[in-house]
């Protein structure tokens, strides 16, 4: 390996140092704020390191990784989550009595799993990746056994449901590498060209990598953890799952698909465009008569893999970029309304009930206003970076021609808008006892609560920044 | 495209396993559906027991600290495992695969520190926390 390689591979080889140092100071000397600054500065670090462009041009640092502008933009995109995910989590842990050091590893390495699955060009790093990332997942999600009744359960299920998808996936990959006898993508790519017609093992094995690809994204028919899930993790790791774990597979699957040119395949069309639909109407209607306000979001974040779904398959010179940019606002949104729940939160309660946030505009009205726009963003109201990601997802979407998902994409929208406003009429309830509001904290997370929100409402006015660097790296 | 699949024939025993699998659990569920108990009453979600009543419940906690070993021992075992590998492809790895080795081993290393300083490592009853614990009991019933 030549010392570009070293340098393109940066991102993930600080990641990779950072948890092993950590594990190291946690033996010497146990502080939650040593190892929280630490962390911000490895997530940091990585976050510069993808910024930095190394080599435009696509360097395969091994047979299974490649480092392009692609990944490059993921890796940075899953950083600065990962490192958003880290500020709100040091607040939210402080007055639990647990051991935090190690959330902080597996936050870690949950983000370096993602990252290379955003860079992985074969089967084995893209099984490595998602591995990394499920199993950091399974640990931080059941986290808080001491203080929450509800963690060990969604810990459990999310075990369970994932090692049976990952079963599923390692089985697909079996059966294609026996039919094609390739493990890189451009290897299964070539076989495919050639091949005259697909045989009934390629097509199963496809199905069943798919099948793995949409437990993870927690598409409709594969999305039963979701809810559970999202409801019994903690705030902060509810929004990792629902950015770094869905980032990087989607990352993953773009890439996986471009290479092999998925698209030419009429029946995995028909099978994503059945996902997307179901998980579009399913995620949405499912939300309507939920009280919860985390299990809401996390209905409404299947529904969001359907509308990115839709993007993808669109296919035509915009997918890549449509469905990266909406990812983009997807990230920024979710991550202001987990890290509302999480300010809110105290260490004994989460604020997850909807009565929790009523009249919340005359107790903290900064919190409420933030909460608010990320709401209307995840419904897609002009003015909001969720406003732009579904109108070049229509827009990719009208080009391709896909009528039929962009009137249940927009249908869904309607339905969907219905939870949202609930809860946010519910915060601005007036309130029975005016007297009990609360001089708002100027505190660290409320900082970077607002930075994110400005950020939303800038990418809604002026996308135009965002969508020439996202052409630039992914589609260029 | 679909006359193709059909076609190959070879690839029955796949379909016919695929269609086992889904007649299996179609079974389970059915079965378990007509079969499963239908009345509420108040003794149906009671343990039967020879007519005796039972006391306690079932759910004892068990001390973790077996599977903690049985883990750490597979994570070990594993791991040797990989380094045997690389051991026998010594000479065709040359330095690239020494540095990775030693990179591996390093990760071991600390792993080894962290789970050493944790505490993960003692295992056995150790006899001056079971006393402590005994006498901060009794305190609390004198109470």
């Amino acid at each position: 390996m030549s010392s570009e390689d070293f340098r393109s591979l940066l991102p993930l080889l600080i990641l990779a140092a950072a948890s092993i140092l950590l594990l190291v100071v946690i033996a010497v000397r146990r502080d939650h704020r040593l190892v929280y600054y630490l962390t911000v500065a490895a997530l940091a670090a990585a976050l510069a390191a993808s910024l930095i462009p190394v080599e435009y041009s696509p360097r395969t640092a091994s047979p299974l990784l490649v480092i392009d502008g692609f990944s490059l933009f993921y890796s940075a995109l899953l950083n600065a989550a990962g490192l958003i995910v880290v500020v709100l989590s040091y607040t939210y842990l402080r007055p639990l009595r647990e051991q935090m050091e190690e959330y902080y590893v597996l936050i870690l390495l949950a983000v370096l799993g993602s990252v290379i699955l955003a860079a992985s060009r074969h089967f084995a790093s893209f099984f490595l990746g998602l591995e990394l990332l499920s199993v950091s997942l399974y640990t931080l999600v059941g986290y808080m056994v001491r203080s929450r009744d509800r963690s060990m359960e969604a810990g459990l299920k999310y075990l369970i449901l994932a090692a049976a998808a990952a079963a599923f996936l390692l089985f697909g990959m079996a059966l294609v590498f026996y039919e094609a006898g390739q493990l890189g993508f451009s290897g299964i790519g070539k076989y495919l060209a050639e091949a005259e017609a697909l045989s009934l093992l390629i097509i199963t094995g496809f199905g069943l990598i798919i099948i793995g690809i949409g437990f993870k994204l927690a598409l409709a028919p594969f999305h039963m953890w979701a809810a559970d899930v999202y409801e019994g993790a903690p705030a902060p790791v509810s929004a990792l799952v629902a950015t770094v774990s869905k980032g990087g597979v989607v990352a993953v699957l773009l890439r996986f698909y471009s290479e092999v040119d998925g698209y030419q395949f009429p029946v995995l069309a028909l099978l994503f465009s059945i996902f997307a639909a179901a998980s579009m109407l399913g995620g949405n209607l499912l939300a309507l008569l939920q009280d919860n306000v985390k299990r809401i979001l996390g209905y409404s974040s299947i529904a969001h893999l359907g509308y990115l779904i839709v993007a993808f398959l669109s296919g035509g010179a915009m997918a890549a970029g449509a469905a990266t940019f909406y990812l983009v606002a997807y990230f920024i949104t979710i991550l202001v309304a987990f890290g509302v729940v999480a300010h809110l939160s105290s260490g004994e309660q989460e604020a997850e009930k909807l009565e929790d946030y009523r009249s919340l505009f005359w107790r903290r009205p900064g919190t409420a206003v933030v909460f608010t726009a990320a709401l209307l963003s995840l419904a897609g109201i002009p003015l909001t970076a969720g406003f732009i990601g579904k109108f070049y997802i229509a827009a990719a979407g009208a080009q391709e021609g896909l009528w039929v998902l962009l009137f249940i994409l927009a249908a869904s929208s309607v339905i969907g808008l219905y939870y949202y406003l609930r809860i946010i009429m519910a915060m601005f309830a007036s309130a029975k006892d005016p007297a009990q509001r609360i001089a708002p904290l100027f505190s660290g997370v409320g900082l970077l609560l607002v930075i994110l929100t400005v950020a939303l409402v800038w990418l809604g006015v002026f996308p135009q920044a965002m969508l020439d660097m996202i052409n630039e790296w992914v589609a260029g | 495209m679909e006359e193709d699949m059909i076609q190959n024939e070879i690839y029955w025993p796949l379909v016919a396993y695929a269609g086992i699998v889904l007649l299996v659990i179609g079974a389970i569920v059915v079965l378990s559906y007509l079969l499963g108990e239908r009345h509420d009453d108040k003794a149906t979600g009671e343990v039967f027991e020879s007519g005796i009543l039972p006391t306690g419940s079932a759910r004892l906690q068990f001390s973790s600290h077996f599977y903690l070993i049985a883990m750490f021992f597979v994570i070990f075992d594993l791991e040797t495992a990989f380094i045997v590998a690389w051991a026998i492809g010594y000479e065709e790895a040359g330095w690239p695969g020494f540095i990775g080795a030693l990179i591996f081993v390093g990760i071991l290393l600390v792993v080894l520190v962290y789970e050493w300083s944790t505490g993960a490592l003692d295992y056995g009853p150790q006899g001056q926390k079971i006393i402590k614990a005994l006498q901060k009991r009794r305190k609390q019933q004198k109470i």
